[in-house]
């Protein structure tokens, strides 16, 4: 029952097509028993002034659908008939948009008129690896605009990977009275003098979390910006704006900020500054430590107690930070790692022998991130102790190709010894081997995020030499929960053949350098029923590949291929099959003008669209 | 242009139009195609992270390399950065601290004249500057002291 749910949801947008007179439905939004004076298409027998059956069940119907909450079931609900269309519409307060051009605003604003809340996410993730020419897009312009005018109680905005500029923030603070809550992941364009309008213009802001996100520095001291008086302010992150504050305004903001639980500070907070923000605030659940090194070294005089502070945070369950740590005062933090649940070191370069007196502390520890200076050693002391752990990640200290590489398959297994109700693992390593890879499936049959990045491309396993395909194949017949997977390594056809043959769950799937023939690209396509998002790059997939899955992108929310064998034919080709489909292809470079004559495709960008092409796209975007 | 059809296989050898020999070079040589920059872009590590740790080790690659490391002296509250890349050796490293904090700075011996120059390692312990090879010096120093002479 439950898999019929998620396929109807699927095919949402094609029910919303099919009748197009229903997205220009408008609705006082507050009441309830307008339901009477709304004359429906389906009630065209009905023509009277008392309330009908039909309106009463619509009524009894809002009154229920209130309480749904999970968009899938959501999407289910309005399947059923055009009324239920109608009420879920408005009773949906929280919007979920994964691509931000599969949509237009008006669209949305057209069906849902009570909107509280809306995520929207823009560029595909490989752009996060300089694989999209700037300016591309995913401009929040547009959408702040629509909603600005259709949503005034609108209170809650959590962008990831957006274009977002001051004058956006501008008008977002002036429009929503009661906005309490702005998350921005991975987006641009800004900086902190937009910062600065939200803060002093959002009187009911709860939560300001700015996450790995280039602000540009205004150098505006938007700390200040904060109004006077006891704040509401739940969670302030901004560890990733890399411009100094006025310390004094943050400490005054903290004193007076009595429901704070998660503080994220940045690199220019000093490890005696984070005391003081620490004794004020002993409430917090959450801390981003900054820097972790103190202003001066003025060693033993009248040097703060840090141990003292952190035992004094009983509620810490959540450390991060230590940008620019000092090791001696790592032991600072012992006092509350039986209480964590969630450490993250990957900014700091900590050594095996640093990280044990810390991590044998940490039992209770579900989310662990750190560099892969910790070692198989360090790895192994987690296995030792973190029984509870649920995500790893461990990013490379040295991401070069050819670098030394400290961790391998030694730490990996390890972790699977010992870490046995691991759900989510992304490693970067130089050295794997099969056989680790299929004790990890054996041993930790809850994995439902699998990304392992091997560093040196098209490297075998380094025992026997032979390609991943083993491993990988293990991964996904033995995991039987697995919805995300990135593969890397040396890697044949059979690698695929496997994936499409077990990973019946798969969501997304990340490729690179792998595969030998389109035929691994089929065999995903063909296999794995529930893939939405597929980013490939440097892989010999061709036309023939792509055509392969056809009968698939519309149920899809993006395909990516980037550096693999694409005509522009061939793309053209789809484009021209699939109307309901955008399909873009642009180069690496945004001044390559050559690409016009060439066939050859550098990156192919497609995902399907209700309202047909963007009109928004940069001059090296083509859309077929 | 026949591209598509006749090239859809990679182990193909038959293809001779230009976007073709394009293809085969970029995906013979496993690195970068011929058409895309040299901007990083593998392994898929996000530029916050990358930028931010690059500044703590050496890249020898022949790319724009420094090392920033912080030096305190005993005594002196501030502290200074400085980028150890720009010295050739200990030499001119010793010659350029001794500038900086205006007293003479040797390494090496105990003395009770001068000032001392002390290093933190990658594993948090405090070594004398000189002891070993400038090069291993460069990936393992993490920070710089410099002592009062009658502390050593």
């Amino acid at each position: 029952m439950r898999e019929d749910n998620l396929e109807m949801s699927e095919n949402v947008e094609r029910y919303l097509q099919l009748d197009p007179r229903s997205a220009a439905i408008s609705q006082p939004p507050s009441s309830s028993s307008s339901a009477a004076a709304f004359v429906s298409p389906a009630n065209k027998s009905r023509n009277c002034n008392s309330p009908c059956p039909d309106h009463v069940l619509e009524n009894v119907l809002e009154n229920v659908l209130q309480f749904l909450t999970s968009k899938c079931d959501r999407n289910a609900v309005s399947l059923v008939c055009k009324s239920w269309w109608r009420v879920e519409a408005q009773t949906r307060f929280e919007v979920f948009i994964g691509n931000c051009y599969s949509l237009s605003p008006d669209r949305l604003t057209h069906r849902f008129k009570r909107v509280r809340s809306l995520v929207l996410k823009g560029k595909p993730r490989f752009a996060d690896f300089n694989l999209m020419p700037p300016n591309w897009g995913a401009q929040f312009a547009p959408w702040v605009a629509a909603t600005a005018k259709a949503y005034p109680w609108l209170e809650k905005v959590h962008l990831k990977r957006m274009f977002v500029t001051d004058d956006d923030l501008a008008l977002l603070a002036e429009s929503f009275p009661g906005f309490k809550e702005l998350t921005l992941v991975c987006c641009e364009g800004f900086g902190t003098s937009g910062i600065a309008i939200v803060a002093n213009k959002c009187r009911q802001l709860k939560v300001l979390d700015l996450i790995e996100s280039e602000v540009t520095d205004g150098e505006v001291d938007w700390i200040s910006c904060f109004p006077e008086g006891e704040t509401q302010l739940k969670s302030l992150s901004f560890d990733c704006v890399d411009s100094s504050i006025n310390f004094k305004a943050l400490e005054g903001l903290v004193v007076r900020s009595p429901f704070l639980e998660k503080l994220r500070t940045n690199r220019f907070v000093s490890l005696d500054e984070l005391h003081r923000l620490m004794v004020r605030a002993p409430q917090l659940t959450s801390l981003g430590t900054g820097s972790f090194s103190p202003e001066d070294v003025s060693q033993g005089e009248q040097e703060p107690d840090y141990a003292a502070a952190f035992r004094a945070c009983k509620s810490l369950v959540c450390l991060s930070g230590f940008k620019e740590f000092t090791p001696e005062y790592l032991p600072a933090i012992s006092p509350v790692c039986a209480n964590l649940t969630s450490l993250n070191f990957s900014y700091a370069n900590i050594s095996p022998d640093m990280l044990k007196p810390i991590i044998r502390n940490c039992h209770n520890i579900r989310v662990f991130w750190a560099l892969d200076s910790i070692c198989d050693e360090g790895l192994q002391a987690v296995a030792a102790t973190c029984k509870e752990l649920r995500e790893l990640r461990v990013f490379p200290f040295d991401p070069r190709e050819d670098s030394e590489g400290p961790i391998s398959e030694v730490g990996f297994q390890a972790i699977s010894e010992g870490c046995r109700k691991l759900e989510s693992i992304l490693y970067f390593c130089q050295r794997m081997t099969n056989g680790a890879l299929t004790a990890m499936s054996e041993n930790c049959p809850d994995l439902t995020v699998f990304r392992l990045c091997i560093m040196g491309r098209h490297r075998p396993d380094h025992v026997t030499g032979k390609p991943m395909d083993e491993g990988f194949g293990a991964i996904v017949k033995n995991c039987k929960k697995l919805t995300r997977l990135a593969v890397s390594g040396l890697l044949t056809d059979e690698a695929f053949s496997y994936i499409g043959e077990y990973g019946k769950l798969i969501r997304t799937l990340t490729v690179g350098f792998a595969g030998d023939s389109d035929m691994a690209l089929r065999y995903v396509l063909e296999g794995c029923p529930k893939l939405q998002k597929l980013e490939i790059r440097d892989s010999p997939f061709g036309d023939v590949g792509l055509r392969s899955g056809m009968h698939r992108y519309y149920n899809m929310r993006f395909l990516w291929m980037s550096s693999c064998t694409l005509s522009r034919g061939g793309c053209r080709d789809v484009a021209h099959d699939l109307s309901n489909v955008v399909v873009e292809v642009f180069g690496s470079d945004d001044d390559d003008d050559d690409d016009f004559t060439r066939d050859y495709v550098e990156t192919l960008y497609m995902y399907r669209s209700l309202d047909g092409p963007r009109k928004d796209a940069p001059k090296f975007v083509t859309i077929l | 242009m026949e591209v598509s059809n006749s090239c859809s296989s990679f182990s193909s050898n038959s293809c001779h139009s230009e976007s073709s020999v394009n293809l085969s070079l970029s995906l013979t040589f496993a690195s970068t195609s011929p058409q895309r920059d040299t901007r990083q872009n593998w392994p898929p590590i996000k530029p916050l992270l990358r930028d931010t740790l690059k500044g703590r080790r050496i890249i020898s690659h022949g790319d724009d390399t420094s090392l920033f490391v912080k030096v305190y002296m005993e005594g002196v509250p501030i502290g200074r950065k400085l980028d150890l890349c720009a010295f050739s050796g200990y030499e001119s490293l010793l010659e350029n601290l001794s500038h900086m904090f205006d007293t003479s700075i040797i390494c090496g011996n105990r003395d009770r004249k001068n000032h001392v120059l002390t290093y933190q390692d990658k594993d948090g312990d405090w070594m004398m500057v000189g002891d070993i090879p400038w090069d291993m010096f460069l990936e393992t120093v993490r920070r710089l002291k410099i002592t009062r002479p009658e502390r050593c």
